[in-house]
This record gives C-alpha cells, structure tokens and sequence, in this order.
C-alpha cells in the first residue's frame, strides 16, 4: 500500500496558511498502540472534508487532537493558520462539533442543555437556541429530557450545539450515526447548506458512500496512517473499475465467457454467482454478449463502487471483508 | 421542520458581542444544573425539616441522649437541642450529605460522557475546574448555613432557657444565641475540608460512588482513629478533630486554641486536596482511547 497526498512538500507552506485545517506529521501513541502516524491533510475553507477509515483507522483520534481534547506526540496541528501555541485560550473560536457521539446531561431538557452550553460560549449563543432547536426539527422535543432521546435526536441536538458557536469549522464524527434515511438525506443537504454559507466542514465517517455524496477532499486513515489525501475528484480518476454481483442461468459458462473479453475479470462467489470487475462501458457489452450466447441474467447488483474499489485497495480491505464489516 | 428546511444564515454571520466567558460563568451553569438535581432538593428539604423533626422527636420521649454533650439539658433548654444536634450531624453525617454534590461534581461528566461536550466549547479547563470547585463549595457552606438556622430555629421553639454551660456555668439566652450560632459557623471550615476531599476522590476516580461513598467511610475511620490514644499533634491534624472545637466556647472559662489549631488542619487538608484535584484533572486524556 501507498499513502498519497495532492500536495507536495514545497506546495504545503501557503497551503497552510490559507488553510482552515492543517496536519503536518501528526502522530499521537497511546503506550504502545499507534493511533496516528505522520498523518498529513490539508482542509481548504468551505470544503466539506471526510475523514474516512474502518474502525480503529485513528479518525476520532484526529478530530479529538482538532479540539485540543489530546496533545500530538508529533507534529504541527493548524486551525485556520495557527497552532494551538499560537492561539492559546482562542484555539477553539470559531469551532463547533462532537467527537463520538454528541453527549448531554440527562437530567435536563433538550433546551436546557443548549442553555448551559451556550452559557459556556459566551456571548449572544443563548439567543440562538430556539432557532438551533427548530432547524434540527427538535422544536417539539425542546422540553424533554435528553435520556428520553433517542441516538438519532441526541445527534441532531449535537449539530444544534455545535452551531450555537456560529463555527467557521464545524468538526462532526460520523454525524449519521443513528439517523433514520431521511434524516441522513436532509443532514447531508444542511452541510452543502453550510458550506454554501462559507462554513468548512470536517467529518468522520465509515461510508464511503456517504462521504462521495457530500465530499469536496477526503483523507483516508488505515491503521493511523493517512493512505490518501486530497481532492474527492482526484481520488475518483485514480479509482479501479467497479465490482458488480452476477446471477446467470449459467454460471461457469459465463464466466467462461468474460475470459475472452478485454476489460472484464470474474471470480466465483462463495454463495453462488459470479463477482464481475468491470467499467460501466465493459459490463454492458458482457452482459449483451451473455445475451447473444443465450445465457440468462438473473441478477445484475453494484457491489462496490469504484471509489469503494479505491478506499478498500488503500486500506488494505477485499470487497467482501469490507462489506461483511459494513 | 427538518434540517435541510432551511438554510442558517442567522448562525453563519460574525459573532456578536461574544465575551470569553470565565470561572463566574462556569459557576453559574454549575449552580443551575445543582438546582436541577432531585437529591439536592431532597437534601435542602430535610435539612429544612429535618431539625424540627429531631425536636419532635425528642419531645415525644421522657429519657435523654444523656452521654452526649449537652444531651442531658434537651428538656430543659430549646438551646441544648441544636448542639446535640451539633455534635451528631457535623460528624456523622454533614461531610456525607456534602459530598453528595462534590463527590459527584466532576465524576458525573466521566458519568455522563460530557466532559468532551463541556470541553470543546469556549472555556478552558482551569475555568472549569475552579466553577465546579466553587460550586461544590458553595453547597457545602449553603447546607452548613441552612442548618444553622434552622436548627437554632427548631431549638427556640422548643424553649429559650438558660442553658447550663460545659463548665457547668449558667448561659443565659441572648449569649447561648450567639454561641449556637458560633459552634455551627466553627464547623463550616471542617465541612469545606471534607468537600475538598470528595472532589478530590471524584476527580482522581472518576466515579461518584467513591467520590461519595469514600467520603461516608474516611468519615467513619477518622471517628475510629479518634477512639485511639494518639499522640495530641496526630488529633490535631484529622480533619474530624476540627469538628469539636466549639467545645472550647462552652467552656468556663472559654478557649479559642483548639479552634485556631483546626483552622490550619483544615486550611491544610483544602489546599492538599484543591492542589491534588487540580493537578490530576489537568493532565487528564479525555474521552479518546486506543
């Protein structure tokens, strides 16, 4: 495997500068366990940025190390051009978010956490709270008790808190988590919202899916290490073909059949069927030729998509282990 | 309304008029999750009640806690009832019902998982530390103010007669007025130690049960390691020996060393246990492991 970055290292400086985040070498032990190794990436301001990396990769170590909550062992950490020394009490203005999943005393109202953070906060925040409550559709929930929420409404009262802070970088680990589908499609749309308004957004996800949906750059972790950091677009000209699933009246003659094809391999699938690897263009000409040799499709699914194809190459994951974990 | 409804404008302009908030505001935020809380309700419900409870009580029965100091005079003088009282509660149960807020001040956020929700806003962790400190302080001095009163209340119903003294000398009711209240302000600087002493457990364990529950046991142990012939400097410096000095003011004639002495005890146990808390909650790691 190879990590790699967009940048080089003469590009970085002003990159840095200009920057609403910036890693450098970044590398955080815990004893003896690796959490993040040299990792480099570089948010541009109002791109949304995904963190993206199978459990354990080091991502909520990463956004933990972005609000200060842990020190880095090694390495330079940038928020909008300035290290944590630099900023010293104003590291976190500007910047609004949750590590893991958004927590809340239980005792209190859904509002009446907001009040109390916003009392943190300072300024006009508590002002703010009736407008937050009512654009995360918490509005009829504002006056029960947050142990009576459930894992998807304490996410939405996290994204109300962290904006109670106005955030010019807002930093969300795995922000669906615990969404139900329309939930997941309107938070997607409120951060392109977002992003539209100038706000840079950083979040963490396991879903490659999910993050070429609503990403501009993506950093891909495995095992602490950043295996690629850049454009989202970039990322997708280097991804391999796609990986469809295959059901035939005849599997071992269509597989046959794919031997002779440029630009399509298979491989037999432990619970029967054909995995197909081929571009879009490739896999209509199979499946026009299986149709000429009289073999029947019976089924025809997208397994992986090509940036998926790409994420698990980085990481080292086959399809099939990864869709298990998934 | 769903997220997507609408666009945030209102929250993508420049903040207005944001001042960096500090400890005062910490503080505050702290006493209204306090309010909040359904056992320190409880606790301000019983000792308001509490007090006129104990005279009831003793009312209802002929014999007296005779082995006690004051206990003999109950029925003859409502001033004799708060320093029974006195001499129980403070050591008994005072630092217990104290601890109920310190020792589960700080421990409650490991509890709940809040400490990165608290932390990732605009107030830094010495802010933090010194409102909760401050806090718990607080409630340790409202909860040794209000019994004051109202035990001083539940004994002057009972009866303002002259009281017999320590040193066996009469007291009559305007001065045993102002040594009640003395003998209960002389227990607030033992009480303050002891709150001290559960944040620091609820700091170093992260757990409320022995931010509380270790309170309850050293409470314990101290009054066994009383019953032991130690040496007079080793008395002196348990943080339970402070909780006796009003003796001296009922004595004929009174003394002030012993209280004196227990005001560096207790000056010394806080300042152990504010520097030991502060210092370990600095270097903590929050909420992110392997």
């Amino acid at each position: 495997m190879v990590a790699v970055t967009e940048a080089g290292p003469a590009e970085t400086g002003s990159a840095e500068a200009l920057s609403a985040v910036a890693a450098r070498g970044v590398s955080k032990w815990f004893g003896p366990a690796t959490a993040l190794d040299a990792v480099d990436f570089t948010v541009r301001p109002g791109d949304v940025h995904g963190l993206l990396g199978p459990n354990g990769a080091g991502k909520t170590t990463l956004l933990a190390l972005l609000f200060g909550l842990i020190l880095p062992d090694e390495g330079t950490l940038r928020l909008f051009g300035r290290t944590r020394a630099e900023a010293g009490a104003g590291w976190l203005d500007g910047v609004g978010g949750f590590v893991e999943t958004p927590r809340f005393y239980p005792y209190l109202s859904g509002r009446r956490n907001l009040a109390v953070l916003a009392g943190l906060d300072g300024g006009d925040a508590a002002g703010l709270i009736d407008a937050a409550l009512d654009r995360v559709g918490l509005t009829g929930a504002r006056q029960q008790k947050v142990r009576g929420y459930s894992l998807g409404m304490r996410q939405r009262l996290g994204l109300a808190a962290a904006m109670l802070r106005r955030p010019r970088l807002l930093i969300l680990d795995e922000p669906a988590n615990g969404m139900d589908p329309a939930g997941t499609r309107d938070l997607r749309t409120a951060l392109r919202h977002l992003a539209r308004d100038g706000v840079t957004v950083v979040l963490s996800s396991h879903d490659m899916a999910q993050v070429e949906e609503i990403c501009d750059s993506v950093t891909v972790l495995h095992q602490g290490r950043a295996m690629y950091a850049g454009r989202l677009d970039a990322m997708r000209a280097r991804a391999p073909d796609p990986v469809w699933r295959l059901h035939t009246s005849d599997d071992g003659a269509a597989a046959e059949a794919a031997r002779h094809l440029p630009g399509v391999k298979t491989g037999a699938r432990d619970d029967g069927g054909l995995v197909v690897f081929a571009a879009q263009d490739r896999l209509d000409d199979y499946v026009l030729h299986l149709g000429r040799g009289g073999i029947a499709v019976r089924g025809l699914v997208l397994d992986v998509t090509p940036l998926e194809a790409l994420f698990f190459q980085l990481t080292g994951d086959t399809a099939e282990q990864a869709k298990e974990v998934s | 309304m769903t997220l997507a409804a609408q666009r945030w404008p209102a929250f993508a302009e420049p903040i207005a008029g944001r001042k960096r908030p500090g400890a005062r505001t910490v503080y505050r935020m702290e006493l209204a999750k306090m309010r909040r809380l359904i056992r320190v309700r409880v606790i301000a419900v019983l000792a308001i009640i509490g007090p006129f409870l104990a005279v009831a009580a003793l009312h209802l029965q002929s014999a007296t806690p005779g082995d006690t100091a004051f206990g003999q005079w109950v029925h003859v003088s409502g001033f004799a009832i708060p320093m029974v009282v006195l001499g129980f509660a403070a050591q008994w149960i005072a630092p217990g019902l104290a601890a109920v807020v310190a020792g589960d001040i700080f421990s409650a956020e490991d509890h709940f998982g809040t400490w990165k929700t608290v932390l990732t806003r605009s107030c830094s962790r010495g802010q933090l530390f010194t409102g909760k400190f401050l806090a718990a302080l607080t409630f340790g001095l409202a909860l040794g103010l209000l019994l004051t009163v109202t035990d001083l209340l539940a004994g002057l119903l009972a009866g303002t007669q002259p009281v017999v003294g320590l040193g066996g000398q009469l007291v009559p009711a305007g001065h045993a007025t102002l040594l009640v209240v003395l003998s209960y302000l002389s227990d607030l600087p033992p009480l303050l130690g002891f709150t001290a002493l559960a944040v620091l457990l609820s700091v170093v364990s992260r757990s409320s049960v022995v931010g509380i529950g270790g309170v309850v046991a050293i409470t314990f142990l101290l009054q066994v390691v009383t019953l032991l012939s130690l040496p007079a400097w080793a008395q002196l410096a348990l943080l339970s020996t402070p909780f006796q000095a009003w003796h001296g003011f009922w004595a004929q004639p009174a003394f002030y060393g012993e209280f004196s002495w227990g005001l560096v005890t207790c000056a010394g146990w806080f300042a152990a246990c504010a520097a030991g808390s502060w210092l370990v909650f600095r270097r903590r790691t929050i909420g992110v492991a392997p």
